[in-house]
């Protein structure tokens, strides 16, 4: 206990009086941006340098602007997973805004605090502050609640390893991390420890969670005479559901599909290993790789594995279906292939060769997906159609840095970021068939970020029933396109004539000023009157001369 | 002259000449006036000095009564002849004026400058009247002596920056519209960054001058004179 609580303690007064209910501060309507009449996402740009931060609405000429600050943010912004809340970076910790005039909603006080993360269900968020201070026990990793802005829980952390350190399950009902050898879970609301104690996974390297299910995967490397494996396990039985020995184990990586349907883990292996010094450090060489497949929704989930002959740069599950691309290969040589997961096999699509592209951008509605080059590849984009793997438009944005996919899968974003980049700063937007609709330029633009939707509320048939009724639908729409059509050019017409008249009358006063300063004119240039200077067309002269002589005798 | 000359220009009766000289060495920047029918030892008529930002670019006002003089701030300002004094000045501007040019009837300005966009003006005032907005600095600017047009001539310098894409021929003249400031018409073809432009007198050509060593001469196709905007 701090020296400070026994002033506190000391000091506690004899009558008790019931704490005051505080006021019901209303925010208002945070999901008011779905109910948008016509559909337009909203995006938040950062732009110069970082000093101002805008909210646009994505409308179909240029966007729109709704909102934008100074210095709304020091350093970067981020929008909760479902969209609801905007969240800024202070000194003095985070601040989270939203409703329709993005009022403030809650603050955070954590000083010098980096990183942040959301639980899906944007109940709870974690902060990182890399600063240790012993004033008032501060931790390194606090966990909040939202609604309430009270302080949960704190972590220390001992390692700094990658972020986000803590991982949600889906649902926000558990959350868990990695401390040497363990694998600590713990429960929401008590955000306790699951059972009041921790796995202990000798050799742990990495876990994951299902993005649908109470699910955690965990890989081990090998040690001594015991292969690797991955596990999966069910939280909160911690009932074990699959484990996959995995021999000549370099690393693993784990990627799951959207959904919770597949999980795939990219293994490295290798030919031969050295041990380097007396740690159980290994140095490998002549990796391969290969991709093991668990299909997490059939019986005792049926692992297959696909073999890659190339070292693979980047992997990529298409969020809705079951297919799945990766770019593999050494530059220049590189290549993209897709494969579907079929019950009993996984098969080949189609593998587009010499490609220059150095990730995968799958549209969220799956099907269509974005070959980008980003860097030092130059910002080379392909536009490719999964569904027979034909590449619909091949473009570029000259050094894009960042490629981001709106919620809907309609429009595709490509950025060149200040901060990778100091020139051509800006955005451009393109549909998702790669052609492009607007470029827009700003001054020192950092950042373009997609406001995320929550899950769509209709079931499977209703979205079955709106396919179906499409037609009817389109009509309605090509009304309201028609006339919006028509009212804008009647604005820009009425905006033109406007100019035109206010230029006219300039330009009167302008003649008359001309006429009037004639005689200044003549004045300078000695009387030679040079307003109308015209090419001379060459004046006609006639001019005689002798051609010849003819004697012509007449009668003699 | 003792330092290097920016920008120099006949007046309109072509008795005076005036040039402008670089801020270096120790040396303000000046403005040397002559009157070439009275040449006394090569001295000039009148010198006015400039303490302020630097000149960049510099043309007569109408009828020799004052100087129009751009600065490496983005000031436009105005130079009274007889008395050398700042009579009038304006910043609408925020990097350096590459350009300043006169339309036919000296009514208007239009200016060329580094932050990206050209601007015209009115010339006694220094009201500005337009903006015409580009993604790269513009080098200079022209206005047609026959049509509401105006033509934009830049590019990235070579120095820098070098990530311009390498398209060939990809440096660009862009027409705009004087009063509606929109782009309707580009004229690829030079190599590198436009530095100058002029349009012919008559209206019906133009010319550009490039970083790449080229002079342009354009003639304009028939469509350029059907080309009309709605309003």
């Amino acid at each position: 206990n701090i020296f400070s609580d026994f002033d506190k303690y000391e000091k506690i007064p004899e009558e008790w009086e019931p704490p005051k209910p505080k006021p019901y501060h209303d925010v208002g309507n945070l999901r008011y941006f779905l109910q948008e009449p016509d559909c337009y996402d909203q995006f938040s740009v950062i732009y110069d340098g970082g000093d101002r931060t805008a909210i646009f609405k994505n409308t179909a000429r240029e966007p729109v602007l709704i909102e934008e600050r100074a210095r709304w943010t020091e350093t970067y912004i981020r929008w909760s997973p479902q969209g609801t809340y905007l969240a800024t970076f202070h000194a003095k910790g985070i601040a989270l805004w939203g409703g329709e005039k993005f009022e403030q909603i809650m603050r955070f006080s954590h000083p010098g605090v980096q990183l942040i993360d959301f639980s899906p269900c944007e109940r709870y968020m974690v902060t990182f502050s890399p600063i240790l201070s012993t004033q008032e026990d501060q931790q390194q990793i606090i966990i909040w609640d939202i609604r309430t802005g009270m302080k949960k829980r704190g972590f220390h952390c001992e390692t700094q390893s990658t972020w986000p350190i803590l991982k949600w399950s889906n649902d926000g009902s558990y959350f868990g991390r990695i401390t040497p050898d363990t694998l600590s879970v713990y429960e929401t609301p008590s955000m306790g420890l699951l059972e009041k104690k921790s796995l202990k996974i000798t050799g742990l390297r990495d876990f994951s969670w299902s993005p649908s299910d109470n699910i955690i995967a965990y890989w081990v490397p090998e040690q001594q005479n015991v292969p690797a494996r991955v596990t999966l396990i069910q939280m909160p039985s911690r009932q074990e559901l699959c484990i996959k020995n995995l021999f000549n184990v370099a690393d693993c990586k784990m990627h799951w599909q959207k959904n919770g349907d597949y999980l795939c883990v990219k293994v490295d292996r290798y030919s031969k290993a050295k041990k380097i010094d007396e740690k159980d450090q290994f140095k490998y060489s002549g990796l391969y790789y290969n991709f093991e497949l668990f299909r997490i929704r059939e019986k005792q989930i049926p692992v297959d594995k696909v073999e890659v002959k190339e070292n693979v740069i980047a992997f990529a599950w298409e969020p809705v279906g079951s297919r799945f691309a990766f770019i593999h290969g050494e530059s220049p040589r590189i290549s993209v292939s897709f494969y579907q997961i079929r019950p009993g096999k996984v098969e080949t699509i189609k593998t587009l060769e010499r490609k220059q592209a150095n990730h995968l951008f799958w549209s969220p509605a799956g099907q269509f997906i974005v070959l980008a080059g980003l860097r030092n590849m130059n910002g080379v984009l392909e536009f490719v159609d999964a569904s027979d793997v034909t590449v619909m438009a091949q473009t570029e944005h000259f050094m894009a840095t960042d490629v981001e996919w709106d919620s809907t899968g309609r429009y595709v974003v490509s950025a060149v970021s200040w901060w990778g980049h100091k020139v051509d700063n800006g955005y451009w937007i393109w549909s998702f068939q790669g052609r492009l609709l607007q470029k827009i330029q700003l001054e020192r633009f950092c950042q373009l970020l997609w406001r995320p939707r929550p899950p769509s509320l209709l079931s499977i048939e209703q979205m079955r029933a709106i396919k179906k009724n499409m037609k009817k639908y389109t009509e309605q729409f090509e009304v309201m396109d028609r006339l919006r059509q028509s009212n804008v050019s009647t604005e820009i017409l009425e905006k033109r004539s406007e100019m035109m008249n206010e230029y006219k009358s300039f330009r009167e006063r302008a003649t008359e000023e001309w006429e009037s300063m004639k005689y200044r004119r003549l004045e300078l240039r000695d009387g030679v009157d040079t307003d109308t200077l015209e090419y001379e067309e060459n004046d006609e002269e006639i001019v005689e001369f002798l051609l010849k002589v003819e004697e012509v005798v007449v009668e003699e | 002259t003792a330092t290097a000359v920016r920008t120099c220009g006949f007046s309109f009766s072509g008795r005076y000449i005036m040039y402008t000289t670089d801020k270096t060495m120790g040396r303000p920047c000046e403005i040397h006036i002559f009157d070439l029918n009275d040449i006394r030892n090569g001295e000039p008529t009148m010198v006015i000095p400039i303490s302020s930002s630097k000149i960049t670019s510099a043309v007569w006002g109408p009828y020799e009564e004052y100087i129009i003089t751009g600065h490496e701030n983005g000031e436009i300002c105005h130079y009274d002849l007889k008395s050398g004094d700042k009579i009038n000045s304006c910043k609408e501007h925020s990097k350096q004026i590459n350009d300043l040019q006169l339309s036919k009837d000296m009514s208007m300005l239009i200016s060329a400058s580094k932050d990206t966009t050209a601007k015209l003006f009115e010339t006694a005032t220094l009201g500005h009247m337009k903006t015409y907005k580009t993604e790269r600095p513009v080098n200079s600017a022209s206005l047609s002596p026959i049509y509401d047009h105006v033509v934009l001539g830049g590019g990235q310098e070579a120095m820098d920056v070098t990530t311009t894409s390498t398209k060939v021929g990809k440096f660009d003249a862009r027409f705009y519209h004087l009063v509606f400031e929109e782009e309707f018409g580009r004229v690829k073809g030079h190599f590198g960054p436009i530095n100058s432009t002029a349009f012919h007198p008559d209206g019906k050509s133009y010319s550009s001058g490039g970083e790449d060593g080229y002079v342009r001469v354009h003639y304009f196709d028939p469509s350029y004179f059907d080309f009309r905007f709605e309003f």
